[in-house]
């Protein structure tokens, strides 16, 4: 453990603080865990965390994966994939569950909102032509649905249903001849707008100790 | 009001008359004491809902006694036609009065909106307790009423918790329940010794008077009753506040959850002041601690335990899907019940037996039994409320029971309120520590506010025994005058406050399916996150917990078909059902209005608007709110529509001859209303088609034979429609059967059914919607044949949607909204747009020339198998491409086996 800690600098610990909003200490819990999925090595891939046990039996687990190695995920407005990271874009990713600050103004909220909706929209949104499809969506549904022993054609109009349900809330009326493309960042925002993503996205980054780590791998 | 008043006095003097008989008739040394005759009264109002205790009650109820008095006092000579029964009847007739008095009051209430909204029902309901109290005592001269502890205890406590345990959101109550223990024991505690000590402190300083006799122990034990906040009372009152979700389970969740503390530190402190300060040892303390625990862990235990018990009985009830709603009533009473044999927190037995069956006992009895739990555990909570609030205020008239002292009155509620806000300022600072949605300032003040106390301070009070405290009088009058002030100053004061602080009010609404899945994803998303950063927090032990629980809970407690099926799919369902609804409630109003001719095509042209009462419906849709009022609060247009629907249905579609045929069944529910207006329409429609099929057919004679069979109000109402339909233009006719079909055709909790009404609509649309009971026993073999087959398609509808769902996936996404847009998927699907309008205005104008040419031509569709009918290009007919994808798997339908009892 001792070995792990060295490497990461105290002034790298302020830079990242002050990109990710991570207390160091944080950062430093995160760094050993971090260290220890990637069994000591620089950069994280699919494959360690795959081999997370916990997580073998989340239906979304590929979704989550996969947004840990989507560049859109890191903040430098670039796209596409990448094969592994490094600790600080598994900062990055891991920054858009930290809990809010206290005392926040509306604006400042709202931005964190949007950031926190555009995560969720682009780990649903996978081939990044900024529209959620039909398909995607029910591949989300079809995920989340996995464990439960129903039929493909039922979830596939459950997945259906909410489209059409999106396509009435943000459309309106269309014309007969119309096709409902599917849900853009915006129809996103505007669905989602009931649901307190702010406060609800979060984890509490406190109390990241070792304890845990012993299970990871 | 005057009624109010004059129903009162009626009882009163009923009560009267009573007392007076059981004085002079019944031997005097077993006569009831006058407080005590009415107490049963109360008591009923439990009964109903809890029939074997009913039977219980009713069974010792008519002593012998009376009645032999009664007979002889009446009876002087010989048989008399009219006898006086009064002691016979008297208790259920009181109980009757009582309930009728509270209902009725809860009407007047609700007459004017306006009042409703600033006046809080509970503060309504004291006041007028007041004032009945007054008159009972002017009638009587004395009180003969008051909330006496034992039953409210046993039947009206349990009523209320019953119903928020159940309908507990178990989500939020779990996800804020550091927050909700914190609050309910660390701030009881506070409370019940900072108000104790301090009164005493200002007994010491003679602020106090000194006929108040009480020690230390006896301000501790007052001061352990006055400071729980009481459930009754914060749901009243919140509940017509709507604060926020968070806000709301917090309060009303420690008002549940404290009460093992206050069970805990009354019996603690009751036992210490009779045994006597001086005779404490240090042991009892401790003794003190643990029985804490083991109250409240004890009660927790025997509510889960109940839980399981309950969940798993209901997975067999397939076959006795009528006493479904009676285990739920009574499992969980006996939890409550039984907590409180062995002393232990009754209301945590409850509440956690309620929340623990929720789930699965919801998925495993039928939708009906859903409807009927719900609506019943919000009757009896809803009545048992009003009579509480009714008794306090009637309480709180008698005299004899409380001595005044406005020093203690004064000082307790200060401190009360004091020690309130800085428990909660205190509890919350420490708490924001630790939370990852602090409590904000104005939740605080809310929260403080919001500390209300109630009748369970009350009967704790009026339990105790003036033997051993001596200032029982004074401390029920400052009991009374603390929830007077809590409940109607704060209570009504607190909707200002929380308008004024702009505290973020609940959205009340039911979340919508891409919320739903959303939500779902979070939760998965965040276990995951902290999975991989490596934390056990409390998504990873949520996670755990709902593998397991899908894993091996489910499992035992839930039945097999609903075992599968996840929440998602509920929702979905639940959804699907509401937007049913919501469309029938459309189509009622199409039909009042008589806006839109033709439904058929209006209904998807006019669909924004249904979409709209589906919003509205969802925004004014219970939600996860434990509103007792839920069922009232929700008057809107949806029960107007509803109601006004139902008016129509039951005008126009069930008096052929249903009516003369339905049976009875204690044991089994009739086939669904659904089911049968399904047929009903279809049946008649039919009816009415052979029947014109027939006159061009044979003649007249036919017709006259088949109308001398039908049997009385039948043949009249028959003849009055008849003539007329002869001769109105078929463009009148047309809507009035559209509309006849068109609701009950979207009825049927299916997803499926939007577009349902589609094909055989258009089936039967130009038809007159007249009937004749006997026209098929002329129909001709050929015809009998499309007719089963239409039947069995019909049957199909009303079937659950689970079996055909699958097949047709677009017809259902389509009918989901009625397709103003439709998915890319189903972009090839091409809805017979304006087309077939014209096509139906057609038939019906060639109709009476085509009419048999049409029959042959409509059993077309039927024997076209589901596959062979495929949209490309039979725009020529567009119901059979509709048909057939609506045509049932042939599994599903039996139609020649229940045809006798169709025909």
């Amino acid at each position: 453990m001792g070995s792990s800690q060295s490497e990461l600098r105290e002034h790298d610990v302020q830079e990242l603080s002050e990109k990710t909003g991570f207390s160091p200490e944080q950062i430093r819990n995160l760094h050993k865990r971090f260290k220890n999925l990637t069994n000591n090595g620089n950069s994280l891939s699919r494959g360690d965390l795959e081999n997370i046990g916990d997580l073998t039996f989340n239906p979304i687990r590929s979704q989550i994966i996969d947004a840990f190695f989507d560049k859109r995920n890191f903040g430098q407005d670039e796209v596409g994939t990448v094969e592994e990271i490094g600790f600080e874009e598994f900062l990055t990713v891991m920054s858009h569950f930290r809990p809010l600050k206290q005392h926040l103004m509306q604006e400042d909220k709202e931005k964190i909102r949007r950031e926190k909706l555009r995560f969720l929209f682009n780990m649903h949104d996978k081939d990044n032509d900024g529209i959620i499809t039909l398909d995607e969506y029910r591949q989300l549904v079809e995920e989340l649905l996995s464990n439960s022993a129903i039929e493909a054609q039922r979830i596939k109009s459950i997945a259906d249903a909410a489209m059409l349900e999106v396509a009435s809330v943000t459309m309106g009326q269309m014309a007969p001849d119309e096709v409902y493309e599917g849900i853009t960042f915006e129809h996103f925002l505007q669905i989602l707008k009931g649901v307190e993503i702010e406060s609800k996205m979060y984890i509490r980054f406190l109390y990241v100790d070792t304890t845990p780590m012993s299970c990871g791998k | 009001m005057l009624s109010l008043t004059l129903v009162l006095v009626l009882s009163a003097a009923a009560g009267e008359a009573v007392t007076e008989r059981y004085a002079d008739g019944a031997a005097p040394s077993s006569a009831p004491a006058p407080a005590l005759t009415p107490a049963p009264s109360r008591s009923g109002a439990e009964e109903s809902g809890r029939p074997g205790l009913a039977l219980a009650r009713s069974a010792e109820q008519p002593t012998p006694t009376t009645v032999h008095g009664e007979a002889s006092h009446h009876h002087g000579g010989g048989y008399r036609i009219v006898q006086w029964e009064w002691s016979y009847v008297q208790t259920p007739y009181i109980i009757a009065i009582w309930l009728l008095l509270a209902s009725v009051a809860k009407i007047l209430f609700h007459l004017s909106q306006r009042f409703t909204t600033v006046v809080p029902e509970s503060c309504m309901l004291i006041l007028l307790g007041l004032v009945l109290g007054g008159v009972v005592l002017i009638a009587s001269k004395k009180q003969l009423y008051q909330l006496d502890p034992g039953l409210f205890f046993l039947f009206l406590l349990p009523t209320i918790v019953g119903d928020a345990g159940y309908f507990m959101p178990a989500r939020l109550f779990f996800d804020n329940l550091g927050a909700i223990l914190m609050y309910a024991v660390v701030g009881t505690l506070w409370n019940a010794f900072c108000t104790g000590f301090c009164l005493y402190g200002v007994k010491q300083a003679g602020v106090i008077d000194d006929k108040v006799e009480a020690g230390l122990m006896e301000f501790l034990l007052f001061g352990a009753l006055i400071s729980a906040v009481d459930p009754v009372a914060v749901l009243a009152v919140f509940e017509e506040v709507h604060v926020n979700e968070m806000l709301f389970i917090i309060v009303f969740g420690e008002s549940l959850v404290n009460d093992a503390v206050t069970v805990v530190l009354y019996k603690v402190y009751i036992s210490f002041v009779e045994v006597g300060p001086g005779n404490v040892q240090t042991a009892d303390y401790f003794k003190g601690v643990a029985s804490f625990l083991i109250v409240s862990i004890g009660g927790t235990l025997v509510g889960l335990i109940f839980a399981v018990i309950l969940a798993f009985i209901t997975r067999f009830t397939k076959r006795v899907r009528i006493i479904e709603p009676l285990f739920v009533f009574l499992l969980v009473y006996l939890a409550y019940l039984t907590a409180e044999l062995f002393s232990l927190s009754a209301i945590l037995s409850m509440t956690f037996c309620g929340i623990g069956c929720n789930k699965y006992v919801e998925a495993n009895i039928s939708q009906k039994s859903r409807t009927a739990v719900k609506y019943t555990m919000k009757t009896l909570a809803s009545i048992a409320e009003t009579i509480i609030f009714i008794f306090l205020g009637i309480s709180a008239v008698d005299k004899s029971k409380w001595a005044w002292d406005t020093g203690l009155i004064v000082c307790t509620l200060i401190f009360i309120f004091v020690f309130r806000a800085m428990g909660v300022v205190g509890q919350t600072w420490i708490l924001n520590k630790f939370r990852l949605v602090p409590l904000e300032k104005i939740d605080q003040v809310v929260m403080s506010y919001g500390g209300l106390r109630g009748a369970v301070a009350f009967a704790l009070v009026v339990l105790l025994d003036g033997k051993h405290v001596k200032a029982k009088d004074y401390f029920v009058a400052t009991t009374i005058v603390v929830i007077f002030f809590t409940v109607m100053f704060q209570g009504l004061t607190i909707k200002p406050l929380v308008k004024w602080l702009k505290v973020p009010r609940s959205t009340n609404r039911k979340p919508t399916i891409n919320e739903e899945i959303h939500e779902r994803a979070f939760d998965h998303i965040l276990a995951a996150v902290e999975d991989i950063a490596g934390l056990n927090g409390y998504h990873h032990w949520r996670d755990k917990w709902e593998q397991f629980d899908k894993n091996y809970l489910s499992k035992l407690l839930m039945r097999k078909s609903v075992y599968h099926k996840s929440e998602l799919w509920e929702a979905y369902q639940k959804i699907n059902i509401r937007d049913a609804i919501s469309v029938i409630d459309q189509g009622g109003n199409i039909l009042t209005s008589a806006r839109l001719s033709l439904p058929s095509m209006a209904s998807r042209t006019s669909f924004p608007e249904v979409t709209n009462v589906t919003n509205y419906l969802r925004e004014n849709g219970s939600g996860v709110c434990l509103d007792l009022q839920v069922i009232d609060t929700n008057p809107g247009a949806k029960v107007e529509e509803e109601t006004e629907t139902h008016h129509v249905l039951a005008g126009n579609l069930y008096k052929p001859r249903r009516r003369y045929q339905s049976h009875y069944s204690r044991h089994f529910m009739t086939a669904g209303d659904q089911e049968r207006q399904d047929r009903e329409v279809f049946q008649r429609n039919m009816r009415s088609r052979l029947e014109s099929f027939k006159s061009t057919q044979y003649k007249r004679h036919k017709k006259d034979r088949s109308q001398k069979k039908r049997k009385g109000s039948d043949a009249k109402e028959q003849e009055t429609i008849e003539k007329p339909r002869r001769n109105v233009s078929w463009q009148d006719k047309d809507s009035a059967v559209l509309e006849l079909c068109q609701s009950p055709s979207v009825a049927p909790p299916s997803p499926t059914c939007g577009e349902k009404n589609l094909p055989w609509k258009e089936d039967v649309d130009s038809l007159p919607p007249c009937v004749s009971s006997e026209a098929t026993k002329i129909i001709p073999i050929d015809l009998q044949q499309a007719w089963n087959q239409s039947i069995s398609s019909l049957e199909s509808l009303a079937s659950p949607p689970v079996l055909q769902e699958p097949q047709h996936p677009h017809v259902n996404t389509l009918s989901r909204l009625a397709a103003p847009t439709r998915p890319p998927s189903s972009a090839q699907f091409h809805f017979p747009g304006g087309k077939d309008e014209e096509d139906e205005s057609a038939l019906s104008q060639q109709q009476q020339e085509m009419q048999p040419l049409m029959l042959s031509r409509r059993q077309l569709p039927h024997s076209l198998p589901p596959s062979a009918a495929l949209p490309s290009g039979k725009r020529r007919n567009p119901c059979v491409y509709l048909r057939s994808l609506v045509t049932p798997p042939p599994s599903n339908s039996v139609p020649h086996s229940r045809k006798p009892t169709q025909l």
